[in-house]
């Protein structure tokens, strides 16, 4: 058999996590190396070079790599982007300064003007018009056109968003402005807004168009570094970049869109969720990945991830398919305090990890959320990392007292309620994204990962009514093991607004013309036919609602009954989520979808053998819900695959604990998740 | 040890707290996902809160101002004037928006509902949408030819939108036959009543599971939380006695300036705020009910103290608010009030200007300080109206840290802009303009935010416009040497050139084919000195082109002016 070898890596800032799949085996390792933020692809190389000396396969024989990487994103946060220019229509040079000009701090008196992307002397306008039936009202005015070239040029301008009104409705001046430019200034990055983001909402259209043109340069570097390195040393790799869609993609396109990385950072973990809800069974998953400094909350239902149209990087819209993800800034280091008010608070300061929770004993000195599971007992002070941190208790004891003494309370009354309170905030922050899509906690498992959750998922998903908790195998790696189970996806789409019926025909069209662009795209891969996927989707709303719903146009049907199908399927998801419809109401459609499928060959992976031990050989005092109680601790693989642990137990392992109630049990599945279910009476 | 409510314990009120925020939240998401005006949906001019029995609020959505601080006003003026508790069912749906029952203008309807637990009433849950029409004299209700309030639209007195759970269908079709854009506002009220549906549930559920005790017990110490952080953010102010007069333009029908003053007295963690001195109110739609006012005045204290006092009724407590009947800020029935944030905004103005003076680093410059809304009707070739409804914004004052935002909305409201591309696809304008104005932020150490430029031409036939505008005489003050921001201004220019200054407050003006409409927004006032300006903002400013050398040369210097834009 042919050696065949499939490798995910995810970069993060400290670590770059590596998993290796042997297709024919289904072994999987992982290896952890150091990342090296100056150029990553070199500790990624380095990492794969290791892992094939300690695992043993040739480099020859690694025919994927995903990748996913924060290079894009990193650019955006730290603003070190090349000198980006804006040319939009005349008299609407401001639309990047203004916004939409709401705030959020709502009894604000005085708050630092937000930081445009683009500054305002270089926001050029055109003479142009299109109107919003994709009609040209104003032709384009190319002498102005080249006159901008000049000014561009003198400007040392590097890259070029080309965002028009309306040129989502009709790209003809865009592309026009584009081929002047782009034959003028043939060093410039240029990105047409009607390419990247053809949607209506002009500032988010712009906005997203700015980034995706002043990241080109830096992200074109990169993957241009990176195949040149990879060409000598992984000669039979295809290499893909993790998108935040979930999806990957092939370097060319990552390239030339690489707005389309932005949000890619939760793409691993969501990817992962989404492969565990396979393997286990569990059709709706909420994961939530709490970590020192936030909690980070994503979904997925009926096996699918649940994804969105925007989100925001440094509080700048990015208007592109991504994964829905609802982070609030709770984690381990979250700081408790007493406001003037006598209320008990908790964040959003943080203690980060300089100088850390009080217990790190680096001079902290603010009792924080991992200080309080130190004094419950839920985290133990000598196994912390694996021993390599040990933890002190009396310094978190201490750091409690000033609060004990303010709200009159015990340092273990203090402790308990801080958990208390950090558990009903992610409760909370839980319940409101399954919320906002209309469903109920109560059907879903919820999904643990990230060092600091364990500690707190069970009594977290007490709180929402959820009776299932997932601790996966693989946690400290679990985005590098979700990469590994990643598709090439492509997301296309088109506005077109207008009364659904109506609209069928026209759709049927633009279907066409989508279909034609992803089978290209898919092909530039080197996606087989056979594994191409094509699915379907409509925005619709009542006419004239706010917001659309994503509705499946299943086969892509523009027919009479496809049309009465998706219709139905509107009203229906409008009941879910918002508690009623209105079927005499007409229906719109705001824009058609399509997302292009590469499948890559799911290899299956082999599950080691559970251990059938299941007896603790230590215990300790832990706070549960009246005190504290002697608790049974077990390590990890300690626990059956068949006879249940009951709680209250706490499971450590090298990088994280868990507590497990009473009133729960926990048991070892086969792909090596452990599961905690609720006891049906309690 | 703090002293604390009897009856809670402090983990289990943060708790029950973080979950009435979040039933706000889960309101709030409903509305705005379901509704369907432009007013909603991309403006945001709504807002969700939840309230104890007696009506105070206690957990209200981060939205807006001059509605949160409103609501509460509303429900217990409902309860004691209206349909007290005991006669509240379960499945009720009270709605009003009756300016002298408690409500704001007659465009912002309001909704409540209770919630039951074991048969008590334990918490009322309550929205606010300013809906797009609610007929009156000028299409988007806001008719500055009013005289009296019957002349802005249909009023609702507080009555059963709902009962039980049935929705009052004669009252719901009644009012949807006053109104000149039925479809929006049926979706709009019926967002709002569904969102009041998912706060019960959220209220209750919590309600259960610890018990209506310990809901009541709970509401109590969040007030008295609140009241205690308010009180702490007043004793560290310095005591003493402060007046303010702030002008505004004119009430759209007369050309008399109205006079806005205000004497605050703030000792130890108490203060009061006495407005004797104020105008008497006026003929034109922008008087303001004790509701309003006090609105105004409670965000003003709020934004000063700073901090973050979670904002709800038991901030009040330690204000007093002295209102001279039959006045600009107390006006009594039948006065129009449409237009009320013409004068609230400037309530808000004068209570800083005054603050100002007791403490002078923490105020910042005025702000632009009027909700520039403007309603243009047109009707389609089959007859059918439309109404495009929008809401502008200006600049922030500059302040002790650093200049004023530009174009950002600020002080009472909160609104988001409606992106050209959706109002394009909806409506027959074109949009010529929409840009930043050079030169608006007054001068100063640190200088105002700029006002905008918004510009459009008229493609229907024909079409009537109304405005409820300000600051067309007098400009946003500057504080400690710095200098007033920009005034405002509207004009019409004609397919033939000419040109028509339009004045600050008009309903009904004719339109036609061609016009172009320009709305100028006014920049924030400065702060401090201009000659202690730093060069390189000046630099920046220059380079940025948010002003001009000539006014550069003319405000900082000539060294500054002649310094070439890079």
């Amino acid at each position: 058999m042919e050696p065949d070898i499939r490798i995910a890596v995810d970069i993060g800032g400290t670590f770059t996590d590596i998993e290796i799949l042997d297709a024919n085996s289904g072994a999987i390792h992982q290896i952890k190396t150091p990342s090296t933020p100056a150029d990553p692809s070199i500790g990624l190389l380095t990492g794969i070079k290791q892992a094939s000396e300690r695992f043993g396969f040739p480099l020859e024989a690694v025919q994927y790599l995903l990748h996913g990487t924060t290079i894009a994103t990193n650019a955006v946060l730290e603003r070190k982007l090349p000198l980006g220019a804006v040319v939009t229509t005349a008299g609407f040079e401001d639309v990047m300064q203004i916004g939409r000009h709401g705030r959020s701090d709502v009894y604000a008196i005085t708050l630092a003007q937000p930081q445009p992307l683009v500054a305002r002397r270089l926001c050029f306008g055109v003479t142009e018009r299109v109107n919003a039936a994709g009609e040209i009202a104003v032709p384009l005015d190319e002498e102005g056109v080249r006159r901008v070239a000049t000014e561009l040029a003198e400007a040392g301008v590097k890259s070029v968003a080309i965002c028009l009104l309306h040129a989502y409705a009709n790209p003809a001046h865009e592309q026009r402005v584009g081929a002047i430019l782009a034959e003028l200034l043939p060093d410039a990055a240029i990105t047409l807004a009607s390419d990247i983001s053809p949607e209506i909402r002009e500032y988010e259209r712009m906005s997203t168009t700015a980034l995706n043109a002043m990241l080109v340069p830096i992200v074109q570097r990169y993957t241009d570094r990176l195949a040149g390195r990879l060409k000598d040393e992984l000669p039979e790799a295809q290499v893909y970049l993790v998108q935040s869609n979930g999806g990957v993609s092939g370097l060319a396109k990552a390239g030339r869109e690489p707005a389309r990385l932005l949000l890619s950072g939760p793409s691993g973990g969501a990817a992962a969720a989404k492969r565990l809800a396979a393997e286990l069974g569990e059709a709706n998953l909420v994961a939530v990945d709490m970590g020192g400094t936030s909690f980070d909350i994503s979904v997925v239902h009926e096996g699918e991830v649940a994804m969105v149209n925007e989100g925001e990087v440094d509080g700048l819209p990015v208007r592109l398919p991504m994964i829905e993800m609802r982070t609030i800034g709770a984690g381990g280091g979250s700081i408790a305090w007493v406001d003037e008010g006598g209320r008990l608070r908790i964040g959003p300061h943080s203690a980060g990890a300089d100088p850390g929770p009080a217990c790190y004993g680096k001079g902290g000195t603010q009792f924080t959320v991992t200080d309080a599971n130190l004094v419950l007992g839920r985290l133990d002070g000598e196994s912390f990392m694996g021993g390599a941190m040990p933890l002190d208790r009396e310094a978190a004891r201490k750091a409690a007292e000033p609060i004990a003494a303010k709200l009159g309370l015990s340092v273990d009354q203090v402790a308990a309620g801080v958990i208390d309170v950090a558990n009903s905030a992610l409760a909370t922050a839980t319940r409101l994204s399954l919320f906002e899509k209309g469903m109920d906690p109560e059907d879903f498992a919820l999904l643990s990962f990230g060092g600091a959750g364990g500690v707190h998922a069970c009594e977290v998903a007490d709180e929402l009514g959820i009776r299932r908790v997932v601790f996966p195998a693989h946690a400290s790696t679990l985005s590098a093991w979700g990469i590994l189970w990643s598709d090439i996806a492509h997301d296309l789409s088109a506005t077109q607004i207008g009364l659904l019926d109506a609209m069928a025909p026209a759709l049927a069209e633009t279907g066409k013309r989508l279909v034609a662009e992803a089978r290209t795209l898919l092909a530039e891969d080197g996606v087989p036919e056979a594994a191409q996927r094509f699915e379907w989707a409509l925005d619709l709303r009542y006419a004239g609602q706010a917001f659309d719903l994503r509705v499946p146009l299943e086969g892509a049907d523009f027919s009479a009954s496809g049309v009465a199908k998706a219709t139905a399927a509107f009203h229906a998801l409008h009941r879910q989520r918002f508690s009623y419809d209105e079927p005499s109401v007409p229906v719109e459609v705001v824009a058609l979808r399509l997302k292009a499928v590469g499948g890559l060959a799911k290899p299956v992976p082999a599950h080691s053998e559970a251990t059938e031990a299941g007896h603790s050989a230590q215990q300790r005092p832990v706070h549960g819900r009246s005190g504290f109680v002697p608790t049974p601790v077990l390590a990890r693989e300690a626990v059956s695959a068949s006879k249940p642990v009951a709680g209250p137990a706490i499971v450590e392992e090298a990088y994280t604990s868990i507590y497990l109630p009473a009133g729960w049990t926990i048991l070892t599945h086969a792909s090596g998740a452990l599961i905690a279910d609720r006891l049906a009476s309690h | 040890m703090t002293d604390l409510t009897p009856g809670i314990d402090p983990i289990r009120l943060e708790v029950i707290r973080n979950a009435l925020v979040a039933a706000s939240e889960e309101m709030s998401i409903t509305i705005w996902r379901t509704s369907r005006s432009t007013v909603v949906r991309e403006i945001l001019d709504f807002s969700t809160a939840v309230f104890d029995a007696q009506g105070n609020n206690i957990a209200q959505s981060a939205r807006i101002p001059v509605h949160l601080n409103s609501m509460s006003d509303c429900l217990r003026t409902i309860l004691d004037r209206f349909i007290p508790l005991e006669e509240w069912q379960d499945g009720d749906v009270i709605v009003t928006n009756d300016p002298y029952s408690g409500g704001q203008h007659l465009s912002d309807i309001q909704t409540f509902r209770p919630v039951f637990v074991d048969g008590r009433r334990v918490a009322i849950v309550g929205t606010l949408c300013h809906h797009v029409d609610v007929g009156g004299g000028a299409a988007g209700s806001f008719f500055a030819a009013a005289t009296e309030v019957f002349q802005e639209g249909i009023r609702i007195p507080p009555l059963r939108l709902a009962e039980k759970g049935v929705l009052n269908r004669g009252v719901f079709e009644m009012l949807l036959h006053n109104v000149r854009q039925p479809d929006e506002t049926r979706g709009d009220l019926n967002a709002q009543i569904a969102a009041l549906g998912i706060g019960e549930r959220a209220v209750a559920r919590m309600a259960r599971k610890y018990g209506a005790e310990a809901l009541t017990a709970a509401m109590a110490a969040i007030l008295d939380g609140s009241e205690k952080m308010m009180r702490a953010g007043l004793a560290a102010l310095p005591d003493g006695e402060a007046s303010f007069v702030e002008l505004v333009d004119d009430d759209g029908q007369s050309d008399k300036p109205i006079r806005l003053e205000v004497k605050i007295t703030k000792k130890g963690e108490a203060i009061t705020l006495d407005f004797a001195g104020s105008s008497p109110q006026v003929s034109g739609p922008v008087n303001n009910t004790p509701a309003m006012t006090c609105s105004a005045v409670y965000y003003a204290l709020l934004a000063a103290l700073g901090g973050d006092i979670p904002a709800n009724s038991g901030c009040y407590r330690p204000v007093t608010v002295k209102l001279p009947e039959g006045s600009i800020v107390n006006a009594s029935f039948p006065a129009p009030v449409a237009g009320r944030m013409v004068v609230n905004h400037r309530i808000a103005i004068a209570v800083f200007g005054a603050l100002a003076e007791i403490a002078p680093t923490r105020i910042p410059a005025a702000y632009y300080a009027i909700s520039y809304v403007y309603a243009l009707q047109t009707r389609t070739p089959q007859g059918k109206g439309r109404v495009y409804f929008d809401i502008e914004v200006g600049g922030w004052g500059g302040h002790a840290g650093g200049d004023g935002a530009s174009a950002l909305s600020c002080g009472l409201h909160n609104n988001t802009n409606a992106p050209i591309e959706m109002v394009e696809a909806k409506y027959p304008v074109t949009f010529m303009r929409y840009g930043l104005i050079p030169d608006s932020g007054g001068a100063g150490e640190f200088r105002g935010g700029l006002g905008l430029v918004r510009e459009w031409r008229l493609d229907a036939d024909m079409g009537t416009l109304s405005a409820h505008f300000e600051r067309f005489r007098f400009p946003p003050h500057g504080v400690h040497g710095g200098g007033p921001g920009s005034l405002s201004s509207m004009t019409v220019t004609h397919p033939d050139g000419s040109r028509t200054a339009l004045r600050s407050k008009i309903s009904g003006i004719p339109l036609k084919q061609g016009d172009v409409v320009t709305v100028a927004t006014s920049g924030g006032g400065g702060f401090g000195d201009p000659a202690k300006r730093d060069p390189a903002r000046i630099a920046h400013d220059l380079a940025e082109g948010l002003v001009t050398p000539e006014q550069a040369a003319r405000l900082y210097g000539a060294a500054a002016g002649t310094e070439k834009a890079a």
